[in-house]
C-alpha cells in the first residue's frame, strides 16, 4: 500500500438513497474518507449508517448525489464491480458461505484473481500465514465455526483481494468482548498497512477509540463531525441524546 | 426368487440413475436461484425429441446425442434465461411460477404441433439386446442409459466441488450478497446455472428416450418424477439427489414386480404426498437449504 496522502480517497456528496421510492433513508449525506485513515460513521438506530455503506458498496443506487472513489463516480457501479476497484464491504452479521470450507471461503475472496490460479493459491496461503489460527480450520465448513472464527474468515476473505478501501459494518456485533477487541486490533493493523477504513459501529466508544475522524448521522442527515479529540469525553452525552434520555 | 430379486434391484438402480439426472437440473436451479422451474420437464421432453430427430434424420446413436445435448441445451438454457428469467427475477415467486408454467405450456403445444401426440421410441442397435450375467438378464439399453446418467451425475458433483466456478455457484446459493461483495457477477453466473440445469434436463431426456416411449404429453409425468427426486433428496447435495433417484427407481421397480401395473404410479404419488405431509414446508424448506 502507498503512503498516506491528503487527497480524499472516497467522497460522498449529497447522497440521497432509500429502499422505497419517495422515502429516502439518506437525505443528502456528505462525507470524506482520507486515505490510510479510519473514518467512523456513528449514529442512533435508523440514522442510515448501514444504508450508507450499502449505497457505497453498490447494493443500493442513490437517487441523487455522488460517490467518488479517487476520480471515478461509482454511484451507479454494480456491487460485483467494486472489488476490481479495490473497495470491499464487510457486511453486518454473518456473511460467510456456511457450507464451503474456510479455505474455499478465503479463495472466493480472491475471485478477481481467478485468471491466475497460481497467484490465487499463493494469496490463500498468504492469508493462512497472516491468520495462522485459521490454518487448522481450513477444511472445516465455515458455518461450523464460532462467531469469532467466522469473523476472522470474513476478514481474511476481505483482505485477500488487497482492498484499498474497506467498508466495515458493525464488526463486533454478536462477538464476546475479547474477540471484539481482537477485531478492532485487526482493523488498526489494516490501517497501519495504509488501507482506508469506513467504519459503521453502534459501539461508539470502541469506534472513537480507533477512528481518526468521525461523522454522526441523524435521520439520514449529517449531524456533527470531528476528529477523535472532538468526541472523547462526550460519548455518554452523545449516546444519551440518541436515546432521548 | 433370488434371480428375480437381483433383476428387480438392478433394474431399479438403473432407472434410479436416470431419474436422478431428471431431478438434478431442477434441484440446481431451485437451490441456487430459488426458481421453481416447472418448465424443466418440457426441456426433458425436448431432449427426447432432440435424440429422436438426430436418430431419425442422421442415424445418430443416442449415446452421442446424450453428449451433444449438453452444450446444445446449455445454450438454450442461457438464451431462455436472458430472454425470460432476467425479466421475472424481481417479481414474486408466484408470478415467476406462472411465467415458467406458461413456458411449459408453450413448449408442449409447439412440440405437439411439430411432432403430434403420437408416442415415439428410439430403437438403437442395442435396444432389444440383453447382457447376461449368470442367470441375470440386464437390458443393455438400461445399462447404457444408467451409466450415462451416472457419468453426468459425477461430472456435476466434480464440477460443483472441485472447480472455482462450481464453488462460486454454491457460494451464490448460500449468500448472494456476500457473493456479490467478493466480485462474483451473480447475474452472469445465474445464466450459467440455468444453462446447466437445462443441459441436465436435455441429457436426461435423451437417457429417458432410450428406455421409455415418449410424446409431448409425457413431460408431465417427468415433472412429477423430477419434483419427487427434489423433494425426497432436498437440495443438500448432488449425492442426495442421486440417492433420491435410486430410491424412486427401486420403489418403481419393486412396485412393478409385485403390484398390478395400475398401482405403480399410485405408490409413487402416495410417496410424494407422504413426504409433503411429513415435511410440511415442502418446497419452501427445500429452497431454504443451499446446494
Amino acid at each position: 500500500m502507498n503512503a498516506v496522502s491528503s487527497a480524499p480517497i472516497l467522497k460522498i456528496a449529497n447522497v440521497v438513497a432509500g429502499y422505497t421510492a419517495g422515502h429516502p433513508v439518506l437525505r443528502g449525506v456528505n462525507l470524506i474518507a482520507q486515505p490510510g485513515h479510519i473514518t467512523g460513521v456513528l449514529g442512533p438506530n435508523g440514522a442510515g449508517k448501514s444504508t450508507l455503506l450499502r449505497a457505497i458498496a453498490g447494493f443500493l443506487q442513490p437517487s441523487s448525489g455522488r460517490i467518488v472513489l479517487g476520480d471515478e463516480d461509482i454511484a451507479a457501479l454494480p456491487p460485483h464491480r467494486h472489488m476490481e476497484r479495490r473497495i470491499a464491504l464487510l457486511p453486518q452479521g454473518r456473511s460467510t458461505f456456511p457450507e464451503l470450507t474456510v479455505a474455499e471461503n478465503i479463495e472466493l475472496g480472491g475471485w478477481t484473481m481467478r485468471g491466475d490460479r497460481a497467484r490465487l493459491r499463493q494469496a490463500v496461503e498468504a492469508m493462512f500465514a497472516r491468520y495462522p489460527h485459521l490454518r487448522a480450520l481450513r477444511d472445516r465448513p465455515a458455518g461450523s465455526l464460532s462467531g469469532g472464527q467466522q469473523r476472522a474468515v470474513e476478514i481474511a476473505r476481505l483482505v485477500i483481494g488487497d482492498p484499498k478501501v474497506l467498508l466495515i459494518d458493525e464488526p463486533s456485533v454478536g462477538l464476546s468482548p475479547i474477540v471484539a477487541a481482537q477485531v478492532y486490533r485487526e482493523l488498526e493493523a489494516l490501517k497501519a498497512e495504509g488501507r482506508t477504513i469506513l467504519l459503521v459501529d453502534q459501539d461508539v466508544r470502541a469506534a472513537i477509540k480507533i477512528a481518526d475522524y468521525a461523522y454522526v448521522l441523524s435521520s439520514g442527515r449529517n449531524d456533527i463531525e470531528g476528529d477523535r479529540s472532538a468526541f472523547e469525553g462526550d460519548l455518554g452525552v452523545m449516546v444519551r441524546r440518541w436515546l432521548g434520555v | 426368487m433370488l434371480d428375480r430379486l437381483a433383476f428387480i434391484i438392478t433394474d431399479g438402480i438403473l432407472l434410479g440413475l436416470i431419474y436422478a439426472i431428471a431431478g438434478l437440473g431442477l434441484s440446481l436451479v431451485l437451490g441456487i436461484m430459488g426458481i421453481v422451474n416447472v418448465a424443466h420437464s418440457a426441456f426433458i421432453m425436448l431432449g427426447s425429441f432432440f435424440a429422436f430427430e438426430l436418430f431419425r434424420r442422421l442415424g445418430l446413436d443416442p449415446i452421442i446425442s446424450f453428449f451433444l445435448a449438453m452444450p446444445v441445451f446449455f445454450l438454450l438454457g442461457t438464451i431462455v434465461y436472458r430472454a425470460l428469467l432476467t425479466r421475472i427475477e424481481r417479481v414474486s415467486q408466484s408470478q415467476g411460477l406462472v411465467a415458467m408454467f406458461g413456458l411449459m405450456v408453450l413448449i408442449e403445444n409447439l412440440s405437439t404441433i411439430a411432432w403430434t401426440t403420437d408416442t415415439r421410441v428410439i430403437t438403437a442397435a442395442y435396444t432389444n439386446a440383453s447382457l447376461v450375467l449368470g442367470s441375470l438378464y440386464i437390458a443393455q439399453v438400461k445399462l447404457i442409459a444408467g451409466a450415462l446418467a451416472l457419468v453426468l451425475t459425477l461430472l456435476f458433483w466434480a464440477f460443483l466441488r472441485f472447480t472455482l466456478i462450481g464453488r462460486a455457484i454454491r457460494a451464490m446459493g448460500q449468500n448472494r450478497d456476500a457473493a456479490l461483495s467478493v466480485g462474483i457477477d451473480v447475474r452472469r453466473l445465474s445464466a450459467v446455472v440455468f444453462g446447466l440445469g437445462i443441459a441436465c434436463a436435455g441429457a436426461a431426456g435423451v437417457a429417458l428416450a432410450m428406455v421409455f416411449p415418449f410424446s409431448p404429453n409425457t413431460q408431465i409425468q417427468w415433472l412429477a418424477w423430477a419434483f419427487l427426486v427434489v423433494i425426497l433428496g432436498g437440495l443438500g447435495s448432488v449425492a442426495n439427489t442421486l440417492i433420491a433417484g435410486l430410491i424412486i427407481g427401486l420403489l418403481q421397480s419393486l412396485s412393478t414386480a409385485f403390484l398390478p401395473f395400475d398401482y405403480v404410479y399410485l405408490v409413487l404419488y402416495v410417496l410424494l404426498a407422504v413426504i409433503l405431509v411429513l415435511r410440511r414446508e415442502g418446497l419452501t424448506l427445500v429452497v431454504k437449504r443451499a446446494i
